[in-house]
């Protein structure tokens, strides 16, 4: 039932489906990722609820600069395909590619991040503080929990970059990396609603 | 326990056939089309904002729902349970949006 | 076969249970951590009770009333009985789908302990004399910085948000465990009640305690970093904290009640001795109550405005809830119809339960026309209200789980004697204190005020009241002398100890040893192990041949990452952002370490498990 008891040296199709404890926590990971769709959701209605409320600061449409954005976005759409990438030679059993794809994700994840902090530098000399209004806290807030978000992700897939690396692709290391790569889609698929909800209609407001 | 001995016995001898990049690569196109289409809704639009909004929203939507399709694989077989895991997440959450937008100010 | 490749670890004594991965340990870690929350909530009842019982009393302080019913709800609900819940359902639902273990056992153990170092966290205010007095909603702007300065608030934020993480891990641990580890034949419909409860609650669980997170995050924000969510002098809002709340707080009352629903459901059929009535329906109707809890929150906010058409929606949607839960009730009714009663005390606890908990769901319906709510908001009647529905019926049916599960999970059955005096005062005591809160409230009596005025017609009530109290007291510790009694006898039940045990846990040994089922069995039908009784069987039929069984290695990760979230939470409270930098790190690094190091377990081999006694 567990890992050892298959032959040594052939993987199955879907390594990461192909043990009970792999299925465990694949399923596991995607019900987590229910509850995160609540806790962004709640996360979007509270920004939503507040993103007027600007407290006679910079208001969305002065603050955003969209070819920040554009890039930021363009940057995290790739790095989604990228970790597709990787699950893909996952499944064919080539260890070197898989490594290969997940440093490529990390290095993007890495420039969305450094791109974000000099957004966030920038709006904060405008004076778009945290403590600024109840506009600004909403949007630190949203924004800043997605990037948390991405920063754990970067830690995330270095940790198991660095196990594929040492143990190969195996039963117990193929599920981790599986749902790593759910993870950075579902932060992608976050980013979306953060792009439209809060940066473009912050322009047209 | 014997099943999954059968099926792990059987792979080498049956050859499994891998997807290919194709249909991720048209999932990233299309994604990024919608991109440029939203941005460009915003950059160059005049139109009124409430259609605005609705455009942006309707883009994401479908954009989210190819990349959750596609990427994560959530159109294929044996994601009954992820697939109501995320859907009652997204009617809890659109409750809440409602809540936002009329019941917060009055 | 290659396993065995490595040392068994295992632990002896204190070690054991700081270590457990076992879900049965576990189980019995969260009765055991529950029940010593649950007497610390009641003891803060009775002080409560006590300073009400005459007309301007000045039993405590006016402060200390508000920390009482702070932490009296907060503990109840956070500490007391949630983790009681947890506890049944660890130690049984497992049993009950034919499972070896739960499908995260380190999870599991992590649940349990950030939820013990929360409650410990929130509960630890009462020795820095800084406690939590904002009420169990702790509502702003009166929770806000601006009317409760210092770290009494503080407390409660991150005391709920770290045993929240508990809640959260141990509902997507049992989904999966339900969802992908059922025995060979246990089909979703033929799934006991009690387990199809804990499914649908785990689901509410999933769904709800993530908008508590951003709840008392932004509170958090507001308290700690100057944040603005909530203070209208920035732009913020205060109705919004009143929204997220309920969004969780509303769900949060049927995580509650729909697992005594299942208790309820599995003891009346054991002792009516007859199949459930309407098992389908019962199991619609848990969906549904399911799924109406998330839609109705802005039942608890229809005096703050929200206008004639939210409150008409709100109102008709929480008054559709009567329907399932009345087809629950009549489905009981219908099974108890023509059945051979036996009156034991899970069966007393249940039987109380059901005209109670009708009793509580009629207020419900009251409180539910809003124009009437205006009349009741904030009154007694409200208190009675929800007492009745989670003394009344929670608390009693967790009475009637623990009683009807007693022997399964420790391996010796309750004194029924004790058993039966802990049922009558309790209920009587129950009846006596919150009956008469009904007409206090509808006489005008609010809540939350720590005192009134004589001549108001309030005394004779409140002293009933305060005379009810202390006779649920004593009833519980009727319970308390039960348990101890019990302890000291040797463990002598059998597999089946009520002798009309119908699901899959009677079907093995009380105490389950630990990998529960020696061979998987085959379930054939619903009410299994009552279907092969029927039949002639005294056992099970295996599913499996007899192999080696595959158990996970205890873990003191789980405890560490408890006490690196407890340091944290500390130094959050006190303004030392070092010190909570420092217990993160601690979390965080033992996550690494769970993740780098690779632990397969052990195996128990067949020649271990038959020199138990297991047949072959």
């Amino acid at each position: 039932m567990s890992g050892h008891s298959h032959a040594e040296g052939v993987l199955p199709h879907e390594p990461e489906k192909a043990t009970l404890e792999g299925r465990n926590k694949v399923l596991g990971f995607w019900l987590f990722l229910g509850g995160e769709t609540v806790l962004f959701g709640t996360l979007f209605s509270v920004f939503i609820a507040l993103r007027d409320q600007v407290n006679g600061g910079p208001t969305a449409n002065e603050l955003f600069s969209l070819p920040v954005v554009a890039a930021a976005t363009l940057i995290l759409l790739t790095s989604s395909l990228t970790s597709v990438f990787a699950i893909q030679a996952m499944h064919r059993n080539q260890t070197k590619a898989t490594v290969n794809w997940l440093v490529v994700t990390v290095l993007l994840g890495l420039a969305f991040l450094g791109l974000e902090i000099y957004e966030f530098v920038e709006y904060a000399h405008h004076g778009h503080t945290f403590a600024a209004s109840a506009f600004s806290t909403s949007f630190y807030s949203l924004v800043g929990f997605h990037g948390g978000h991405v920063a754990f992700g970067i830690l995330w897939i270095s940790l198991l970059i660095w196990q594929v690396l040492r143990r190969g692709i195996t039963l117990h290391t193929a599920p981790k990396v599986y749902v790593a790569g759910l993870y950075w889609h579902f932060i992608d698929v976050v980013w979306v609603f953060i792009f439209s909800v809060v940066y473009l209609m912050g322009k047209v407001g | 326990m014997t099943a999954e001995h059968a099926a792990a016995a059987e792979q080498p001898k049956k050859r499994v056939k891998h997807e290919g990049p194709k249909k991720h690569i048209i999932a990233y196109i299309f994604s990024l089309v919608l991109t440029i289409l939203a941005f460009a809704v915003v950059v160059t639009g005049e139109v009124r904002a409430s259609f605005v909004y609705a455009m942006l929203v309707l883009m994401a939507c479908v954009q989210v729902f190819i990349q959750m399709a596609f990427w994560m694989h959530m159109k294929d077989r044996g994601h009954t349970f992820p697939i109501i895991g995320i859907l009652s997440g997204v009617v809890i959450v659109f409750t809440m949006i409602i809540m936002a937008v009329y019941w917060t100010w009055w | 076969m290659a396993h065995g490749s490595h040392a068994v670890k295992r632990y002896k004594g204190i070690l054991d249970w700081l270590t457990t991965v076992d879900h049965k340990k576990i189980g019995i870690l969260y009765l055991l951590a529950g029940g010593f929350f649950f007497l610390i909530g009641g003891l803060e009842a009775i002080l409560i009770r006590i300073q009400l019982w005459k007309p301007m009393n000045d039993f405590v302080s006016p402060d200390t009333f508000n920390e009482l019913i702070t932490m009296h709800g907060t503990t109840m609900i956070f500490l007391g009985v949630m983790p009681v819940i947890f506890g049944l359902m660890n130690c049984i639902v497992p049993l009950q789908i034919g499972a070896r273990d739960v499908a995260f056992p380190f999870v599991n153990a992590l649940g349990f302990w950030t939820f013990f170092f929360g409650g410990l966290l929130l509960n630890i205010s009462w020795l820095t004399g800084h406690v939590p007095d904002a009420g169990w909603t702790s509502y702003v702007p009166l929770a806000s910085t601006t009317f409760s300065n210092g770290p009494g608030v503080d407390y409660y934020v991150l005391g709920l948000q770290i045993s929240g993480i508990g809640s959260l891990l141990g509902g997507i641990n049992f989904l999966v465990t339900i969802i992908n580890m059922r025995a060979p034949g246990m089909s979703f419909m033929r799934m006991p009640m009690f387990t199809w409860a804990t499914f649908v609650t785990s689901l509410l669980i999933l769904l709800a305690f993530p908008a508590l997170t951003v709840g008392l995050v932004a509170l958090m924000f507001d308290r700690l970093f100057g944040g603005n969510f909530f203070d209208p002098s920035a732009g913020g809002n205060i109705m919004l904290w009143e929204h997220i709340f309920w969004i969780f707080g509303h769900p949060e009352v049927y995580i509650l009640i729909l697992p005594a629903f299942g208790i309820i459901s599995e003891v009346v059929t054991t002792f009516s001795r007859k199949r459930l009535f309407g098992y389908s329906s019962m199991v619609f109707a848990t969906v549904l109550i399911g799924f109406l809890g998330f839609m109705v929150w802005a039942h608890h906010m229809f005096t703050s405005g929200l206008g004639p058409v939210a409150n008409a929606l709100f109102s008709i949607a929480t008054m559709l809830i009567a329907v399932p839960t009345g087809i629950k009730v009549f489905n009981w009714l219908f099974t108890m119809w023509g059945g051979s009663i036996k009156f034991t005390s899970p069966m007393l606890f249940a039987i109380g339960f059901i005209p109670t908990f009708v009793m509580g769901g009629v207020t419900g319906v009251m409180l539910a026309a809003a124009p009437a709510d205006y009349q009741y908001h904030d009154s007694y009647f409200v208190v009675g209200h929800f007492h009745y529905t989670i003394v009344g019926g929670l608390v009693s049916g967790l009475f009637a789980g623990v009683h009807y599960w007693w022997p399964k999970i420790f391996g010796r059955k309750l004194n029924e004697t004790l058993g039966k005096l802990t049922f009558w005062f309790f209920i009587i005591g129950f009846h006596l204190t919150f009956f008469v809160q009904h007409f206090l409230g509808l006489t005008g009596m609010q809540r939350r005020i720590y005192t009134y005025l004589d001549g108001m017609g309030f005394n004779e009530m409140n002293l009933i009241s305060t005379i009810g109290a202390i006779t649920m007291g004593v009833g519980v510790i009727f319970f308390l002398i039960n348990v101890i009694v019990t302890s000291a006898k040797p463990r002598t039940a059998t597999n089946d100890p009520w002798e009309d045990g119908r699901t899959l846990e009677w079907a093995i040994s009380s105490p389950a040893p630990e990998y529960n089922f020696a061979q998987l069995p085959l379930i054939r039908g619903y009410d299994c192990y009552w279907k092969e009784k029927m039949e002639g069987n005294r056992e099970m039929q295996p599913a499996e041949p007899l192999g080696p069984i595959h158990m996970p290695s205890p873990s003191i990760l789980p405890f560490i990452m408890s006490v690196g979230l407890f340091i944290a939470g500390f130094g959050f409270i006190y303004h030392q952002h070092i010190v909570a930098a420092a217990g993160l790190a601690v979390t965080l690094i033992c996550m690494m370490l769970r993740s780098v190091i690779e632990d397969h377990g052990y195996h128990i081999e067949p020649e271990e498990i038959q020199a138990k006694g297991v047949k072959a």
